[in-house]
Formats: structure tokens, sequence, C-alpha cells
């Protein structure tokens, strides 16, 4: 079977070329355009590994991690996002995020880091999390520039 | 243009642009899947029966279709398709639900999407057909409050040290409503120049605010607000920002044509004036020459010879003729002034002397001047510039003032204040700056002979000598003309 990724992204032009990247790469997707919908979506298709935008219209990021984050088992969620300040990445970490990537990004990166956060057990959450390594992608590759 | 034909425009221009057509692949991809599924289950099932068929037919054996081991295969390879097809059937279905979803979640996120772009373009269409500023505030106010679905805001611009609240909607702000930098939300905006999202600082609610910047320069701020907290996330504020950036640059287009159009204006209040100014000349200069040429023809008559009357004649064209001289040389020095010529060298000259001397030939034509001078009072200047800036100023006394006329000169430091006082009308007040402007004489001075020159001259010329001078109203009444001039050393204490 090949893992399913939920893409929960406001970019429609974002979304449909995540898509036909992570296809070719061996993934089956479906689509979320804001956080209400990323969390109706988890509960009905139960995706391997969801790759959220922060900035979303209705329900932001941040309100999908914190809602995640109260359920006893979910997904693995990698963020990606525009706005990667140390103090973003802290948070992330803090509530369950197993790994953040800044936007532009690398296609092959992604991929990567999709790849190795399935099958993993969920992160257990501690206080204090360190921050999540940078993964630097190019957005450029994409054809979005 | 009606915003639901902008939309519907927007909507085929996406399509032509091939944005939706991205999606074919990915469900191509599941029909050519589905079909290689089949084709392997109808060769598996025919690849089972045909075996089963040669093995029944192999030698040694007698065939016998009919036998129960064949039934029973031929009931199990039945059974496994109709449970391969079952299964492929409910997988597909699952596939195309969740295609399905995808295909609402895009057309939302595209819709959604447009929407904001086409209110962007409506709000930057509105805000570009209007060049009136107030009517370009309103336009933008109103576009920000339908872009976020809210009923109060206001914006501010930018006067100062302070934000002044040009248009509002809704509570909170009153138009006029004034802020220092760095107070509340959107003092804070203004000072930081980044946009920011309060909740429950200024009450209850969520407030949005953004800067409007212009080429790196501050407009003013842009507030959102709704009674609800959490009614506005960073996606909102993000969206305020975007549009902000257009909306700074409609303000600062309407404001570069409010200012044109007000240089515009003064260009052709400059161009009436000048016009005037003209006929004024004409006329002024005409009548002097006038009488020149009546009294020339008068004295060549032989009946006037006769008489001895030519003296008198002769007297009357000297008279004329040093007027129209005089005007001419007000002209050219005129003329000078607005090339901004500077005299070649400043000297050391003893304004109290100046001072006594046009006094004293006042005096002799009959024009009375108190003086109050001390016995020096030396400036830097030039002494022909000083002179005239004196004849001037007590020529315009007599002239439009009434008397007596003071002439007071008052050393003040490293300055020298040199006063003209009459106890006329004096000047009103919102004239006090325009008399100084060529070609500008005030409505009631029409009737006076002159080129209204003798003002403007003096500004130059004292501006020319590092002086400054201006008009206020005399101690007791009447106008009081002050020239501040630099003095050449400091009077010793005692000396007036």
């Amino acid at each position: 079977m090949r893992p399913l990724v939920l893409i929960v992204e406001d970019e429609p032009d974002m979304l449909l070329l995540l898509r036909l990247t992570l296809e070719d790469a061996g993934f089956e997707t479906c689509l979320a355009a804001d956080g209400e919908t990323a969390l109706r979506r988890i509960d009905a298709e139960r995706p391997d590994v969801v790759l959220l935008d922060l900035m979303l219209p209705v329900l932001d990021g941040w309100g999908v991690l914190a809602e995640l984050a109260t359920r006893p088992a979910g997904p693995p969620v990698v963020i990606c996002s525009a706005t990667d300040g140390r103090r973003e990445r802290t948070r992330a970490a803090e509530l369950g995020a197993v790994a953040f990537v800044s936007k532009p990004f690398e296609v092959e990166d992604l991929i990567r880091v999709l790849r190795g956060s399935l099958g993993g057990p969920r992160v257990p959450r501690p206080a204090r999390a360190p921050a999540l390594p940078d993964v630097l992608l190019d957005r450029g590759r994409l054809g979005l520039a | 243009m009606d915003r639901t034909e902008i939309s519907e425009r927007i909507r085929r221009e996406a399509r032509v642009a091939g944005l939706r057509d991205a999606r074919t692949p990915s469900l191509e991809a599941v029909e050519r899947r589905r079909m290689q599924l089949w084709i392997l289950t109808v060769i598996l099932v025919v690849a089972l029966s045909s075996g089963a068929v040669v093995l029944s037919m192999w030698p040694g054996r007698a065939p016998d279709l009919a036998s129960p081991a064949v039934l029973r295969l031929g009931i199990v390879l039945l059974s496994l398709a109709f449970c391969g097809y079952a299964i492929e059937k409910e997988l597909h279905l699952r596939r195309l639900t969740r295609l399905l979803t995808d295909e609402q979640v895009l057309n939302a996120a595209l819709a959604n999407r447009l929407h904001e772009v086409s209110l962007l373009l409506e709000a930057g269409k509105a805000m570009n057909s209007v060049l009136d500023l107030d009517a370009v505030l309103g336009v933008i106010l109103r576009g920000s409050l339908q872009l976020l679905g809210a009923r109060a805001g206001a914006l501010s611009l930018l006067e100062g040290e302070e934000l002044v609240a040009a248009a509002a909607m809704g509570d909170g702000v009153a138009p006029g409503q004034r802020l220092r930098l760095g107070e509340g939300t959107a003092g804070t905006v203004a000072l930081t120049r980044e946009p920011l999202l309060a909740e429950g600082e200024d009450g209850p609610g969520t407030e949005l605010c953004v800067p409007l910047l212009h080429r790196d320069e501050l407009l003013g701020v842009l507030e959102v607000r709704a009674e609800r907290r959490g009614a506005f996330g960073e996606y909102d504020l993000r969206a305020l920002a975007t549009f902000a950036e257009q909306a700074a640059a409609a303000i600062a287009n309407a404001r570069l044509y409010e200012a044109e159009r007000s240089h515009v204006a003064e260009l052709l209040e400059l161009d009436r004036m000048k016009s005037e100014f003209l006929a004024l000349v004409t006329h002024e200069l005409r009548t002097p020459l006038t009488t020149i040429l009546a009294a020339a023809e008068t004295a060549r008559r032989p009946a006037v010879r006769e008489q001895g009357a030519t003296d008198e004649l002769l007297g009357i064209i000297v008279e004329r003729s040093k007027r129209l001289a005089a005007m001419v040389e007000d002209l050219l020095a005129a003329a000078r002034c607005e090339r901004m010529e500077r005299p070649t060298a400043l000297a050391e000259v003893d304004l109290g002397v100046l001072a006594r001397l046009a006094v004293r030939d006042f005096g002799i034509s009959g024009r009375a001047v108190e003086l109050e001078a001390p016995q020096h009072a030396p400036v830097f200047g030039d002494p022909l510039l000083l002179r005239r800036i004196l004849d001037n100023l007590l020529d315009n006394a007599h002239k439009y003032g009434a008397p007596p006329v003071r002439l007071v000169v008052e050393p003040r430091g490293d300055r020298i204040l040199l006063s003209v006082l009459d106890a006329g009308a004096g000047v009103p007040e919102e004239a006090r700056e325009r008399i100084f402007e060529r070609f500008a004489r005030l409505d009631d001075h029409r009737s006076k002979p002159g080129l209204g020159l003798g003002l403007p001259i003096v500004r130059g010329l004292a501006e020319a000598c590092g002086g400054r001078v201006w008009v206020e109203e005399a101690p007791g009444g009447g106008a009081a003309f002050r020239v501040d001039l630099p003095a050449a050393r400091v009077p010793a204490r005692g000396a007036v």
C-alpha cells in the first residue's frame, strides 16, 4: 500500500503541485485547504502523515496541532511554513510536530522528511522539546518561483 | 463591471491558465490502475480455467468435465473472481470519494482565493477611479471591512507625531480622534510598522491593525475590529496587509493629485497677477508720459512762449520724467531681486548715519519722520541697498499709512532691528505675508499711484544683506515694518 499524506495548504496552486510531486514520489494524497477540513479528513481518511501549513483560514495550523495534541493517537505531523522563527519551531515541537520544513523548500528534502516520519511511533511530548532541525527546500524546483 | 462579472472572468481565466487541469493526471492514474487490476484478474481466471481444462484432458485420463473436482474448482474460481471484483470496487469507490472530497477542497480553496483577489481587484479599481483623498479613504475602509466580513474599523493618517482618524465605521473610533505614536494598538503599529493581531487588550474583541506604507514612508494605519474573540487569525492579518499595500499606493496617488491641483491653482493665480501687473505698469508709465508729451506740445506753441510759461512746463516735464525714471529703476531692482543677485561685497555701514540722512531728505520733501536711533549702529550691508530699504519703507508709510511716521533703530546683541512705524490703519493679518509678494497690492490701494514693487524690493534687498523683513501691528495701532539686520560688531553696554 502506498502511504497516504494529507496535504494542508491554503494556496490552490501549491496544493496541486504538492499533490503531483508527492504522487510521483509514491505517496497517495488527500487535500485540505483549511484547519477544520484537515481535522475532518484526518478522522475520515486516517492518513499516515500530515503535511501542515501554519497560516490557514478558519482554523490555523496551531489550532490543528493543539487539537491533535489532545488525542491519544494521531498521525505524525510535519510542519511546512514560511514563518520559521525559533519561537515557531519550539512551539511546534512542544505541540508534537515531528519535523519543521521552511518554505521555500527542496522537493527531495520534503520527500525524505515525509518518508522518515512514517511508521515511527508518535513522539511523546516533553514539556520542553528541542527546536526541530531546519530543512531548507527549494520552492523554485517545484516551479513555483 | 460588477463583482459577479469580475469573479466569473477570473474563474474563466484561471481555467484557461490551466490551474485546474493539474488534477487530471490524478484521476487518470486511478483509472489506469483499475484497468491494470482488471486485466490481471481476467488473465488469472483464464489461465486457471485453461489449466484445469488442460489438466483434465491429460492422456490416460478420461475427459470428464462433469466430475465433481472440476466443478468445485470452477466454483472456487468464480467466488475468487467475485471477491476480487467486490474488493476492487470498494477500493475504487473509496479512492473516488477521496478524489471527490479533494475536488471540493480545491474548489473551496480556489473560490476563497478568487473571492479575495476579486475583492482586492475591485477595491483597487475603486481606489484608483477616484482621486479625491476623502473618497479614496472611504473606499479603502469599506473595502477592508468587506474583505474580512467586519463592520467596525478606522483609517488613521499620520500628521506629525500623531495619528488622526480620517475615516471610521462602527463603534470605537470617532473621525478626527487623535492618537500619539506608541499609544494603543494603532499607535504601536505606527511605531513598529508591523501588522498586529490584538486580542482583548482594549476590550473583549479582536483587532487587526496594519501599517499603510508607501515606499518606506508611513502614511497611516488601517484597523479592523470584531466584537468576538478569535474572529480573526493570522491568515486574515496577511490578507489585510496585502490590501494595505494597494491602499497606501492609492492614498499616495490621491495626495499627489491634490498637490498637483493646488500647484496648478497657484500657477494660474500667479499668471493672473502677472497680467494685472502688466496692465498696471502700462497704466503707470503712460500717465506721466502723457503729461510730458502734452507739456512739450504746449511749450512749442508760440503763444505760450510769448507768455513766458515755458519754464513752468519744463518743470512739469522734469518732475514727471524723474517719476518715470524712478519707476524704471524700481522695475530693474525688482528684476534683480528675482534673479537673486547679491551685492558683490558687504561692508560695514553705519545705519545711524544712513537713517539721519534719509530723515533729512524726507523732511526736505515735506514728509516728516521722527527718528529714534543711536549715534552709531554699524551693520554689514551695502550702503546703496540699505538706503533704498529706508526710502521704500518711509515712502510706503507716508503713502499707505498716516503720520506721525517714526523710524527706530535698536541694536539687539549681534543684530540690529530697524522699524518704520505709522499711525494708519495697519495691515490686516491675512495680508501680512502677501504684501511682500510681487504683483500683489491690496485692493483698497488700487487707486494710489505706484507699481506695488516697493515692499518686494525691500524684502529682496534685506535678504541680500543677510536680513529679514516682516510687518506687525505697531504699539498703539498702525503698521510696524521691521527689518532685522546682522550687526557689524557688538556695541558696548550703554552705547545707545
